[in-house]
């Protein structure tokens, strides 16, 4: 057994059906349409959100809404409708700043999605600081996103990739990461929350070491965003990303946080319309930032509805959220180790709501195909993070990643969908 | 050209066989094939990076020989149910000329009824279709160029 992963123990306590406490989970789950559909003729039980959340009704309306009464283009109409969207599309920014506490909306960059916004950094901050010889910090356990567009830019500028590692539980090796800091490290950008092993990683602590030395830090809040409230300015990021359609808004749109004295000394992402100030032949200005990195038409529609998410997500509140997903967490890890022949992969203390396992002697896609069979949606395989499974020593694992609508019960469905898994493979 | 039937008669086992499977027995039924495969022999030099399809779910390997300009097929995987898929797909479409083999489509994959499976990225039925028309033609140009 590879060292990271966890034996199977004798079955624990069994954590009781009230789990849910105060949190009215029930109540949440009639605000998600989908939740309500049923699989293979079994009812959905989606515990897939890690890969990509479900939408709350308030989404859906606030983008119908938009497309039925108020769809024009922004910033760029005398006219009424355009006024009033280019109103509610700004609004949207001093919404996400809010949500993440940056000072100023202006720090707000919209993307397409977290890749779109680490290669934007990648693209400007990278290309103009970074230079041959100069290391950026990744750790092992980024995801692709955070791995490949600083690969690409050491074939470019002759940059050198550094790895912090982790250590059996899946825990950043923080004295291996401060020990990566000193020499030619220039950046580091590093996942806040593991997409495969929910670790969560001391980002404050992270961010203060590297400052010590001078060297900013870029955060991937893509998990850390859904399961934790995120405070930019008590993380002291230099950058912070995240997505959209994993915060139970829609897919499309991202964020870019940065520092307003990086953002403007960084030059444009891409050319086009909304992002320049003039236009001439012979020479062209750019706006100042957020906007000198959104050329063309927004995301418009996308971004009324990551409004709309956060608002909901906010009303609920993450605190909420979180203690739910804990005692969530909690049930199913103790449901899945008192199986036989589980191998649960990051056990590293305050871990997110992300279980990723494996049932020994059966290939994660049996495991998931006979899960998906139960109505129960799970992620299998490398889940972009292929350096990762080198580290664990595995090709793959089942992910099952929870969400604020789901249930102990859903977690007894997939117990028992594991088990029917060792009849069929066993 | 079109395929000729008695070319098509494993295909059509398996076409006839799954269409009157419910959903949930169909399902077992891959599982079942599977599991027979599992007990054929595929030579283990073959499960190396030069026989592999490229897939983040499950591995696949397909070796191709060719006898009298016909393709012949076998398949492996490290997960059961792909495992049962790859051996639908080599059982069906091994015998077929490279020519043949181009005419089998969507459609034929579609024709086995197994829904998700058929498209599934990188390691569905219709990835393993087109890399078994690459092996196929890959051949017969190497042959001729002999």
């Amino acid at each position: 057994m590879n060292a990271i992963g966890q034996p199977a123990g004798q079955p624990t306590r069994r954590a009781g059906h009230n789990i849910e406490g105060g949190f009215d989970v029930e109540r949440i789950r009639q605000d998600f349409p989908i939740l309500s559909r049923q699989v293979h003729g079994k009812p959905l039980v989606y515990f897939d959100s890690g890969a990509s959340a479900q939408k709350p009704r308030a989404v859906i309306d606030a983008m119908t809404e938009v497309l039925e009464n108020e769809y024009t283009n922004v910033h760029r109409g005398a006219h009424y409708l355009s006024q009033t969207l280019t109103d509610r599309y700004e609004g949207v920014r001093e919404t996400i700043a809010r949500f993440i506490n940056a000072p100023s909306e202006n720090q707000i960059v919209i993307t397409r999605n977290t890749t779109e916004a680490i290669n934007l950094v990648a693209a400007t901050y990278g290309r103009k600081f970074l230079g041959r010889g100069d290391g950026v910090v990744v750790s092992t356990m980024e995801h692709h996103a955070n791995i490949v567009p600083w690969q690409m830019l050491r074939d470019e500028k002759g940059i050198e990739l550094k790895v912090a590692p982790i250590d059996d539980t899946g825990a950043l090796d923080l004295d291996a990461y401060a020990a990566l800091l000193d020499g030619n490290t220039k950046l580091v950008a590093i996942t806040h929350c593991s997409n495969v092993l929910g670790t969560m990683v001391p980002a404050a602590e992270i961010v203060r070491l590297a400052h010590d030395r001078g060297i900013p830090v870029l955060l991937d809040g893509s998990q850390a965003v859904v399961h934790s409230t995120v405070d930019v300015q008590a993380l002291d990021a230099d950058f912070y990303v995240f997505t959209g359609h994993k915060l139970y808004g829609p897919n499309a749109i991202g964020v870019l946080y940065g520092k307003a004295e990086l953002l403007a000394q960084m030059p444009p992402y891409q050319g086009g319309g909304d992002m320049i100030a003039s236009v001439t032949f012979e020479k062209t200005t750019y706006q100042e930032p957020p906007h000198r990195f959104e050329a063309g038409t927004p995301p418009i529609v996308e971004a009324i509805g990551l409004g709309a998410a956060m608002d909901y997500v906010s009303a609920i509140g993450m605190e909420a959220i979180a203690a739910h997903e804990k005692s969530l967490l909690t049930y199913a890890t103790e449901r899945l180790m008192a199986q036989p022949g589980i191998q649960l992969f990051g056990t590293a203390p305050g871990k997110a709501a992300i279980l990723s396992f494996i049932q020994q002697g059966i290939h994660p896609f049996d495991t998931a195909a006979t899960l998906d069979r139960e109505g129960v949606a799970v992620r299998v395989g490398q889940h972009c993070a292929e350096p990762l499974m080198g580290r664990l020593g595995v090709d793959g694992t089942v992910r099952a990643s929870l969400a604020m609508y789901n249930t102990t019960a859903e977690v007894d469905t997939m117990i028992r969908a594991l088990e029917r898994a060792r009849t069929l493979f066993g | 050209m079109t395929i000729a039937a008695e070319k098509l008669a494993q295909y059509d086992e398996y076409v006839e066989a799954l269409e009157i499977l419910d959903e949930e027995s169909r399902f077992e039924y891959i599982i079942d094939i599977g599991k027979r495969a599992d007990k054929t022999a595929f030579p283990a030099e073959c499960m190396d990076d030069a026989h592999l399809m490229h897939g983040c779910m499950s591995k696949v390997w397909i070796i191709h020989s060719r006898e009298n300009d016909r393709s012949i097929f076998r398949g492996q995987s490290d997960a059961i149910i792909v495992k049962g898929l790859v051996s639908m797909m080599t059982g069906s479409f091994s015998g077929l000329t490279s020519g043949e083999l181009a005419e089998v489509t969507l459609d034929h994959v579609r024709g086995l009824n197994l829904g998700a499976l058929t498209m599934q990225r990188q390691v569905g039925m219709m990835a393993m279709l087109k890399h078994m028309q690459k092996l196929s033609l890959q051949a017969e140009r190497a042959e001729a160029a002999d």
